[in-house]
């Protein structure tokens, strides 16, 4: 994970993960997160954008003649259709693991915790641009599906669906990908939040149809700091929290492997990322949020003036 | 230190448990909730290097309470040296009782507790000290504590087999109460002069059931003693035997001329099929005329035959049981029923067939019954009477004046030991009988009677009234005597005056004359004189005379062997010797006058004679003796006794342990280590609480 900018480690107070959550209100802790990180942007990188011109593309039978330019008609007495960036605002669909595994938090607090106030922090940051904002929560199957809107109370039933304790007993990324491939006509972003602890190969594809058909896709990575050391003591009997499956583990005799087993998944999960032009972000739970919504949305910044740039005119 | 109940140390075998669970530890059902096991890898639970014991102390803190917890349960004790007596062998006072009875001549079973007893004498210490005692009916001390110490050392034990090698059990019943009483009696009369030491009986007997243990109720045992119990078994388990039913007066076996016997069969007998007959000549077998009486007896039970009297000269005196494997009681003695023959000479003025006279009521009285045939031989005084009807007659009876040859001829016999019975009924017989007591002259006049007179004294003691002693029978104050003639008994040398008047004058007086006697009855037993022959009292009262006279001697009877016959009433000397005749032939003269007939020791028949009068009497063995089914331990036990239980010598080895077991009872009981244990078990258990909980904290903080 890269490390936080300079000027809002200098200029912000991070708030500790730990503090975060014990605040029981979603809608208060995603608040503070958001207010936290406020500071440091000065600008909204997406206000305004969709409004921006893009180019004129001559008339065609069909085209919805409330674009056409007038202007240009009573100058040259030809049809053009003025292109806009977008029209409407961004659409903003959030996509959050709840299956069991995400239940797993060794710092006082859950994955599941961790995902959902990140969650939430985004959701409620996207609603206070103005932008519409959509849940689906999923575990081995379609839980929550709130549809991307913004329209007063909505956010506050995304608070809702994503305060749901996590109690899906599997992970099965292909059915919510397939599902908001049906789903979301315009395009939008995508936000996955989830442990991604589960096989790469079945929902790669339907990820790459995704963002082949346009959205924009970021992935988040949540992962619990003793998930990635691994500094289990003593042999015990470890139980899966989505299979429910057990295996005595020696800690200290499988600790490498597992390591490098779970760092060969993380860069399987990057290099899928990167294949796809998907944004891929891991994050640790004892990290906090700020940082991870900020260096996201540095991140995002940047590349959308990259694309900006480079889009043709 | 020594332990109780050692078995429990077995349960140190559980200091495995903690040591294993050290080293397994890491199988235990610990659980860990993880995320994905997608990444993790199962490890073989496999005791490596780093998984073996981790917590020393702890283990040794439990190993420790589970092996203080096992140490504590097998009950731990100090052994303590064993007082001074006990180290050297305790001083032992042993009384060897040995059962002498009948039953002990079953197989082998005497010389079984002769041999098991010598092995004890000769097995006793130097300091010990030994008494032999046999018993049956009483109990006889062969040798004493006294015997014993007089004795040098290296000849006890020959002193004891040579004082038992003579012995035999007898034929005597089993008193084994008595002579367990005796022998603890003399134990506790020889303790306090010694230390006390070891007090015990040691019982030598076959325990059969008829051992009368009555006496033991009352008993009070001496402390400190106790009683070893070798019981003897004979091979054949089970035994019958028989026994003589003698006749009641009144049964009328007599006139069948059967004797009664009663087969008994132990309870845990095996044969049932006996027969019964009167044994022959050699005492071995049956004889076969008249034929054996068969007898079906089950297990435990009884059975009363009778067994004919046999007419054609088969010795008629033994009866004998066959089919049993225990011959010792098989033979019973019966002295077969004989009517008694006799015969009464009376003189007197009237006739027998005058039935208010004297004569006649005599004769009334004494019908020929089954057991006797009294022949009345009346006479006239001037009728003769011959030599031999003299000498056959038992009594004589006057009752008038006779010539003065045959009053002296009577005079004669009478002295010669004939009972004379004279009932004075006019003052004119004065003369015949002062020639028949033998004075000059006796003055008899006749006595003047107002309204009646009445018997006043009357001596129940002689056997003329022993027949009434009893209160009930003792009233003869409603007899009325009319008439009576005046004696002196001061004019009659020797005279007894038997019964008195009311008035003071004699009734009834005997003279001794010789080795006879006379009765002289001063009134008449007819109406004219009394009511005498008509009172109830008249019949008893002929028939005691009789008896008196050896006439009506009842000729049989039984008693057991051990028992001494009660002499028959009326058995009184003619003043010739008193011979017995034992079953072994000769026969013992017993003096002139005999009270106490000696105690039969075999059983068989006995005479006693005293001149004519015989009387027969059969000792047998006590039925009891024959109930042989043996006694359990217990039984002495529930009398009271203080019996050791495993008793036979063979199993001393046991009583030592069981000796050394109640004494580390003992000790235990006393030390109670067991809590100290508890309570170390516990502070172990505290202790490896605080430590585990600290270690937990520990690990948890970690």
């Amino acid at each position: 994970m890269a490390a936080p900018s300079a000027p809002l480690k200098s200029s912000a107070k991070l708030i500790d993960p730990g503090t975060l959550m014990r605040i029981r209100s979603l809608e208060l802790r995603a608040r503070a997160v958001v207010q936290g990180f406020w500071s440091g942007i000065h600008r909204s990188p997406y206000h305004g954008f969709s409004s921006e011109f893009t180019e004129y593309r001559q008339y065609s039978v069909g085209d919805d003649p409330r674009y056409l330019d007038w202007r240009v008609y009573g100058r040259s007495d030809r049809y053009f259709i003025k292109k806009f960036e977008d029209e409407t605002n961004l659409r903003f669909q959030l996509v959050v693991d709840q299956s069991r595994s995400m239940t797993f938090g060794s710092a006082g607090y859950t994955k599941a915790e961790y995902a959902a106030t990140l969650a939430a922090t985004l959701a409620y940051f996207v609603y206070q641009q103005g932008d519409a904002v959509g849940l689906l929560t999923f575990d081995a199957e379609l839980r929550d599906m709130l549809p991307v809107r913004h329209r007063t109370g909505h956010l506050r039933r995304i608070f809702g669906a994503l305060e749901r304790p996590a109690a899906g007993t599997g992970t099965d990324f292909v059915l919510p990908l397939q599902q908001l491939a049906g789903a979301l006509r315009r395009r939008g972003m995508v936000v996955v939040i989830s442990d991604f602890l589960a096989p790469l190969e079945p929902w790669e594809r339907h990820l790459a149809t995704l963002t082949a058909v346009g959205h924009e896709v970021v992935l988040f990575q949540v992962l619990d700091p003793r998930e990635l050391s691994f500094d289990f003591r003593d042999a015990v009997v470890f139980e899966d929290l989505e299979s429910g499956q057990k295996m005595y583990v020696d800690p200290a005799a499988v600790r490498e492997r597992y390591q490098r087993a779970l760092a060969a998944h993380g860069s399987a999960l990057r290099g899928v990322a990167e294949r796809l032009g998907v944004a891929f972000h891991a994050l640790r739970t004892d990290e906090p949020l700020e940082l991870a919504v900020f260096e996201y949305l540095q991140k995002r910044l940047h590349q959308t003036r990259v694309e900006r740039r480079q889009s043709p005119g | 230190m020594s332990f109780l109940a050692p078995l429990f140390l077995i349960g140190s075998l559980a200091l495995a448990g903690p040591i294993l669970f050290h080293l397994i530890r890491r199988t235990t059902k610990e659980q860990t909730q993880f995320s994905s096991l997608m990444f993790l890898f199962a490890t073989p639970p496999r005791l490596t290097r780093r998984s073996r014991i981790e917590h020393w102390l702890l283990l040794a803190l439990r190993c420790l309470a589970l092996g203080l917890m096992a140490l504590g349960f097998a009950r731990p004790f100090l052994k303590q040296p064993p007082s001074g007596l006990e180290a050297n062998g305790t001083r032992q006072r042993i009384v060897l009782l040995l059962d002498s009875s009948a039953s002990m001549r079953r197989d082998d079973l005497w010389n079984e507790a002769r041999r098991q007893a010598e092995a004890l004498a000769q097995g006793a210490g130097v300091a010990d000290e030994v008494a032999v005692l046999t018993f049956a009916r009483s109990t006889e001390v062969l040798v004493s504590f006294e015997d014993w110490q007089r004795t040098p050392v290296s000849e006890r034990a020959a002193l004891v087999k040579g004082r038992l090698a003579d012995r035999q059990p007898g034929w005597l019943g089993t008193h084994l109460g008595a002579a367990l009483i005796r022998a603890s009696d003399l134990l506790a009369e020889s303790a306090g002069k010694e230390a006390p030491g070891i007090r015990r009986v040691v019982l030598f007997s076959d325990l059969q059931s008829g051992s009368h243990l009555e006496v033991l109720q009352s008993y009070e045992w001496p402390k400190e003693m106790e009683l070893v119990v070798a019981p003897l078994a004979a091979k054949k388990p089970g035994n019958a035997s028989v026994q003589w039913l003698p006749e009641a007066g009144e049964a009328d076996s007599l006139a069948t001329n059967q004797v009664r016997v009663r087969i008994s069969n132990t309870s845990d007998a095996k044969s049932e099929q006996f027969q019964v007959n009167w044994a022959n000549a050699e005492g071995t077998g049956l004889v076969t005329d008249p034929a054996p009486v068969a007898a079906y007896v089950p297990a435990g039970q009884n059975r009363t035959l009778r067994v004919v009297v046999p007419t054609n000269g088969v010795d008629a005196r033994r009866i004998l049981l066959t089919g049993d494997g225990q011959p010792f009681d098989n033979l019973v003695h019966v002295v077969p029923p004989e009517p008694v023959r006799s015969s009464v000479i009376y003189w007197g003025t009237d006739s027998t067939s005058d039935r208010r006279q004297p004569a006649s009521f005599l004769r009334e009285t004494l019908p020929a019954t089954r057991r006797q045939f009294v022949t009345l031989i009346a006479r006239t005084p001037e009728q003769p009477v011959t030599p031999a009807e003299l000498e056959a007659a038992v009594l004589y009876v006057v009752t008038g004046a006779i010539p003065a040859e045959t009053a002296a001829e009577i005079r004669r016999r009478v002295m010669g030991g004939k009972l004379l019975l004279v009932a004075l009924r006019n003052p004119a017989m004065a003369a015949t009988a002062s020639q028949l007591v033998g004075v000059e002259s006796l003055p008899v006049s006749e006595a003047v009677v107002r309204d009646y007179a009445m018997l006043g004294t009357l001596d129940f003691r002689h056997p003329c009234f022993a027949p009434f002693a009893d209160p009930r029978f003792s009233d003869f104050t409603r007899i009325h005597f009319w008439k009576y003639r005046q004696v002196s008994a001061d004019a009659l040398p020797g005279a007894r005056v038997v019964a008195g008047f009311d008035s003071g004058d004699p009734a009834l007086l005997e003279i001794p004359a010789g080795r006879g006697r006379i009765l002289l009855l001063t009134s008449g037993w007819n109406p004219e004189d009394s009511q005498f022959a008509l009172s109830t009292k008249f019949v008893p009262f002929i028939y005691s005379i009789l008896e008196m006279a050896g006439g009506a001697v009842t000729t049989t009877g039984q008693t057991l062997v051990g028992d001494a016959p009660e002499l028959p009433a009326g058995f009184v000397g003619d003043g010739t010797d008193i011979t017995l005749q034992g079953p072994s032939g000769a026969p013992v003269s017993l003096g002139r006058m005999v009270t106490n007939l000696p105690v039969a020791e075999v059983p068989g028949v006995y005479s006693l004679r005293a001149g004519k009068i015989t009387f027969r009497y059969t000792a047998n063995l006590d039925p009891l003796e024959s109930r042989t089914v043996p006694l359990s331990v217990d039984e002495l036990e529930r009398w009271g006794a203080p019996v050791r239980h495993p008793t036979s010598p063979a199993a001393a080895g046991e009583q030592s342990r069981i000796k050394t077991e109640l004494q580390s009872q003992e000790a235990e009981g006393r030390q109670k280590l067991w809590r100290w244990f508890v309570v170390a078990t516990l502070a172990v258990l505290l202790g490896e609480t605080v430590i585990a909980g600290w270690t937990a904290r520990k690990a948890g903080a970690a």
